[in-house]
């Protein structure tokens, strides 16, 4: 009668990963002679980068892929390695294409940066300033006022919509789940149009922040309904009915209980609907006018966002000025990614320490 | 010369660092039924894919020993899974057909994914779907989804489909488990059909089963925390009136599962 | 012999009254969303009414010209309706393929750690607000592209017509727009492949695996049929949102009213109804902003269609999902 004894894991215990000599010869084959053919013709003829790799390099890569899989696996084995010939080089311009917009927003952005970046305005600026003068400091003001204000009526709004869709069962909520969709279908323009025609040409307001957070709200409402809704949604029904059977009435079962239980779902709500709309230029544009100076009123006044900061020294063109947008992309694009970050962290699924008994 | 289609020789699975499998020595007789009885959690699963390659699948899987298909070791050097997987076929224990293919095409499913041509498809579906015993069933509906079929049918496709690469072993993972019992017996009597040309290894919790289908049967067991391994292996009929060992009495009577 | 008693009616309706209220303020919230979207068509249509009335609805939608200066005005967005559709389109074909392969990469080829880094890059992409995808469109990508369309000009043109270019210079044509704008969607058609491809049953891929499939196969036979109506809805979500973009574009497409370039790609002439009001707004005259709002109706309306079709294509084409 034996009981088995345990046997450490041995070094080499993955016999499949032990490629044979074909697969070994065939794949080195394939990485190294098309790109050398590919490296010696450019040294020869001097042909640009893009135009060589698309007419020789790609053909050639595909020809070895196809050969090596051929080689190593037989008839079956052209298709295998033409995928992953195509694949890589698909992937590879993806992500090189990616990381040269975010490499470009952090190198360009760097350059214009500095303390007083942050801080100052540009009240004393024109096109031929130098970069020591002046600053986004009034567009960060002026995102957060907007933001602010957007988020202030957006976010009791979703939750409660949110609530709506899975407290209640009325029967209008299939509807209200489509015209949840086609709102998000708006453009964002549209929505700028929207306010211009309802408040500021029929005469109710001029252009003011407060027009800018309004257009927002179509533009941030589903996306923070819809996160909250599944959120909701993932709190177990048992709760929500232990509550109940305790004789809990339902706002109470849905404070006490539904909503702490979904609160990180909701804190992510939040902060993606803000990353939705804090990047939005096009309904700013229409609704808000331009100020180089710093203005905290969001009833009057011009007053400047990142965004439209962004999209004014773009329109500017010269290279200081286009300096500046750089500084401004890379001051947004730093909030954005605190707020994704931010989600991450708040929708992580919380560790528990269980004490022992 | 090996005797047989398919034998291990001390085979050792990890998963991670913890050990599951010792040291299993079987030997499954051509065209015969075996089945591989015993607790759950005691690795036979596991034991069955390392059988057609698909535990090298699992994430942080090890393996130590061999595998003999007709003598070569099917973890070999230059040895690709693919071949090895057309003649060492499986079924799993949810059937699984494709539900963006018709019937006709679920059991030329194998064919087309393994890149083999062939030009009798016609014949080849009629023979498989009579070996799987349900031509008559779906003769006249061919070209419907696969998923208009009945659990047991879907079942019975997922054999069809194996058997349509003409394997020479079929391995079966629990197939009947998730069915009713009329299906069961059903698959029960094919499997009893199919062994005159295909070695068969089945894992089954069902007893009954086993006795009423196998020739030769293994009996896996865990103790807690220790790796499996097979504490008897033999004909069925000595397994279960006339063990050896008492650990394999007690389970077989059902003082323990 | 008795019959059943009779069914009696459960009432499920609040009694307290903070029930009442806490249903109350729920109700009044979904229902604002029919308020909101109700307001958004009313009011567009009431002040784009008049425009569509003086330039008639299909000029205004299929017509060439846009003169504020001749009495009576023209508005037509003809060449802008087109446009949209051309460039939305453009960057859909460049973006499908790449986004395909970078989600099959990440879910199916690439060692864990890989895969880790080009989710992040991808994710990362997600998040550039379009006004920077616009500043990268103009000062870092347009030279390139430029190059690039100089290329395919010289060595193409003779056997692709539509590869022409009369203007000599490359800067600001829809394939620029087209390239710019299919970079931006990718992150999103690549995140919802990704999910498709997550969410295939695992037993599919292993039963296939355990047939003898090869890789390419799994991919061609099973993974893509599978998730084919989700992916396509995923697609045309983005051509929604290609359609509407602005900024990212505004700067690198130049504007032509008085004709159509139906496929000249390669041609800085272009046309992009967002673009347009975005172009116009500042120094529009009354007359002119109705025409303005008529041109946010019409790509309302369009955007409204394709989005409808996408949510249409997912539910009809994935019948044995269980959601």
């Amino acid at each position: 009668m034996s009981k088995a004894t345990f046997v450490a894991r041995p070094k080499r215990a993955e016999p499949w990963t032990r490629l044979g000599s074909k697969v070994r010869l065939a794949s080195l084959l394939t990485i190294l002679v098309p790109a050398s053919i590919f490296a010696l013709f450019l040294f020869l003829t001097g042909t640009d980068f893009m135009a060589g790799l698309v007419t020789v390099f790609l053909p050639l890569q595909l020809l070895f892929g196809a050969w090596a899989g051929f080689y190593a696996f037989g008839k079956r084995g052209i298709l295998d390695g033409l995928l992953l010939v195509i694949t890589f080089f698909l992937a590879f311009f993806v992500l090189v294409m990616l990381a040269s917009v975010l490499w470009s927003v952090i190198e360009a952005g760097f350059r214009a940066m500095s303390p007083h970046f942050i801080y100052q305005n540009n009240v004393y600026v024109s096109g031929k300033t130098g970069l020591e003068i002046g600053g986004a400091g009034h567009a960060i003001v002026g995102t957060s006022i907007v933001v602010g204000i957007t988020s202030l009526v957006t976010v009791p709004l979703g939750v409660a919509t949110a609530v709506y869709l899975t407290e209640t069962r009325d029967f209008g909520r299939g509807t209200v789940r489509t015209l949840l969709q086609a709102m998000s279908a708006i453009p964002s323009v549209v929505a700028g149009l929207f306010i211009y025609s309802l408040l500021i040409i029929s005469g109710w307001s001029g252009y003011s922040g407060l027009m800018g957070a309004l257009a927002l709200i179509p533009l941030m409402l589903p996306t923070v309904s819809r996160v909250a809704e599944e959120s909701l949604r993932n709190v177990s029904r048992d709760l929500r009915n232990g509550a109940l059977a305790l004789g809990a009435p339902s706002y109470r079962a849905f404070l006490m209980v539904t909503l702490p239980a979904a609160q990180s779902g909701l804190v992510t709500a939040i902060l993606l609907g803000i990353a939705r709309v804090i990047g939005e230029t096009a309904p700013l544009l229409l609704t808000m006018a331009l100020a180089n100076g710093t203005n905290a009123n969001p009833l009057e006044g011009g007053m400047t966002t990142l965004p439209s900061y962004i999209f004014s020294f773009i329109a500017l063109g010269d290279p200081s000025s286009i300096a500046r947008a750089w500084g401004a992309a890379l001051v947004l694009l730093i909030f954005v990614g605190l707020l994704f970050a931010a989600a991450r962290v708040a929708s992580a699924p919380k560790k528990v320490k269980k004490r022992s008994a | 010369m090996s005797n047989y289609h398919l034998e291990t020789k001390d085979i050792n699975v990890w998963f991670g660092e913890r050990h599951v499998l010792k040291d299993v020595n079987l030997q499954f007789p051509n065209n015969k039924v075996t089945a591989l009885i015993g607790p759950s959690g005691c690795g036979k699963s596991t034991f069955i894919r390392t059988l057609n390659r698909m535990h090298e699948l699992i994430p942080s899987a090890g393996l130590a020993g061999e595998v003999l298909l007709d003598g070569k070791d099917i973890y070999g050097e230059a040895v690709d899974p693919v071949d090895v997987r057309i003649r060492v076929g499986m079924v799993f224990q949810k059937p699984n057909p494709f539900p963006t293919m018709s019937i006709k095409d679920n059991v030329m499913s194998g064919i087309k994914l393994s890149g083999i041509t062939r030009s009798d498809t016609a014949d080849l579906v009629e023979v498989s779907l009579k070996r799987a015993a349900m031509w008559n069933e779906v003769k006249d509906r061919l070209s419907d989804p696969a998923v208009s079929l009945s659990g047991g049918q879907q079942q019975r496709l997922c054999i069809a489909r194996s058997l349509a690469m003409n394997p020479d072993v079929l391995l079966m993972d629990e197939p009947c488990s998730a069915l009713d019992p009329g299906s069961t017996r059903r698959i029960e009597e094919t499997i009893l059909e199919l062994k005159e040309n295909v070695t068969i290894v089945i894992v089954t919790h069902n007893m009954q089963q086993a006795q009423r289908i196998s020739d030769q049967t293994a009996f896996f067991l865990a103790e807690d925390n220790t790796p499996g391994y097979v504490v008897e292996f033999g004909e069925t009929q000595q397994i279960f009136y006339g063990p050896i060992d008492p650990r394999t009495n007690e389970y077989v009577n059902g003082r323990f599962g | 012999m008795s019959m059943a008693p009779a069914k009696r009616k459960l009432l499920s309706k609040p009694s307290r009254v903070e029930d009442k209220i806490f249903f109350a303020v729920a109700k009044a919230a979904g229902y604002s969303s029919f308020v909101i979207i109700g307001m958004i068509l009313v009011f567009l249509s009431i002040r784009a009414w008049p425009a569509f009335e003086s330039q008639g609805v299909l000029n205004f939608t299929f017509g060439t010209f846009w003169d504020n200066s001749l009495t009576p005005p023209i508005f037509h967005i003809g060449p802008m309706v087109w446009g949209s559709l051309l460039i939305a389109t453009l960057a859909v074909t460049i973006a499908v393929p790449m986004a395909i392969s970078i989600a099959y990469f990440i879910e199916f080829l690439a060692p864990k750690f890989i895969a880790k880094i080009a989710t992040v890059i991808v994710d990362l992409l997600a998040a550039i607000p379009s006004v920077v995808i616009g500043l990268w469109g103009l000062g870092i990508f347009s030279p390139v592209g430029a190059g690039w369309a100089q290329m395919l000009n010289e060595s193409l043109s003779g056997v692709l017509p539509f590869l022409s270019n009369s203007a000599g210079t490359f800067l600001r044509s829809p394939f620029i727009a087209g390239i710019v704008l299919g970079v931006m969607i990718v992150p999103l058609i690549s995140s919802v492949t990704r999910e498709m491809f997550s969410q295939i049953d695992g037993e599919l891929i292993k039963g296939a695996l355990a047939l003898g499939a090869t890789r390419e196969s799994v991919l061609r036979r099973v993974i893509l049929p599978t998730s084919a109506g989700g992916i396509l809805g995923g697609v045309l979500l983005a051509l929604g949102r290609a359609m509407g973009e602005t900024v990212a574009i505004f700067f690198v497409l130049n504007l032509t009213y008085d004709r159509f370039n139906f496929f000249n790609i390669l041609e800085p002439v272009g046309g992009n109804i967002a673009s347009l009001i975005l172009a116009k707004f500042g120094e529009a005259a009354p007359i002119e902003v109705e025409a303005l709002m008529a041109a946010g109706v019409v790509l309302f309306i369009i955007t409204l269609i394709i989005n409808a079709l996408a949510s249409y294509i997912v539910q009809k084409a994935q019948p044995w999902r269980k959601d």
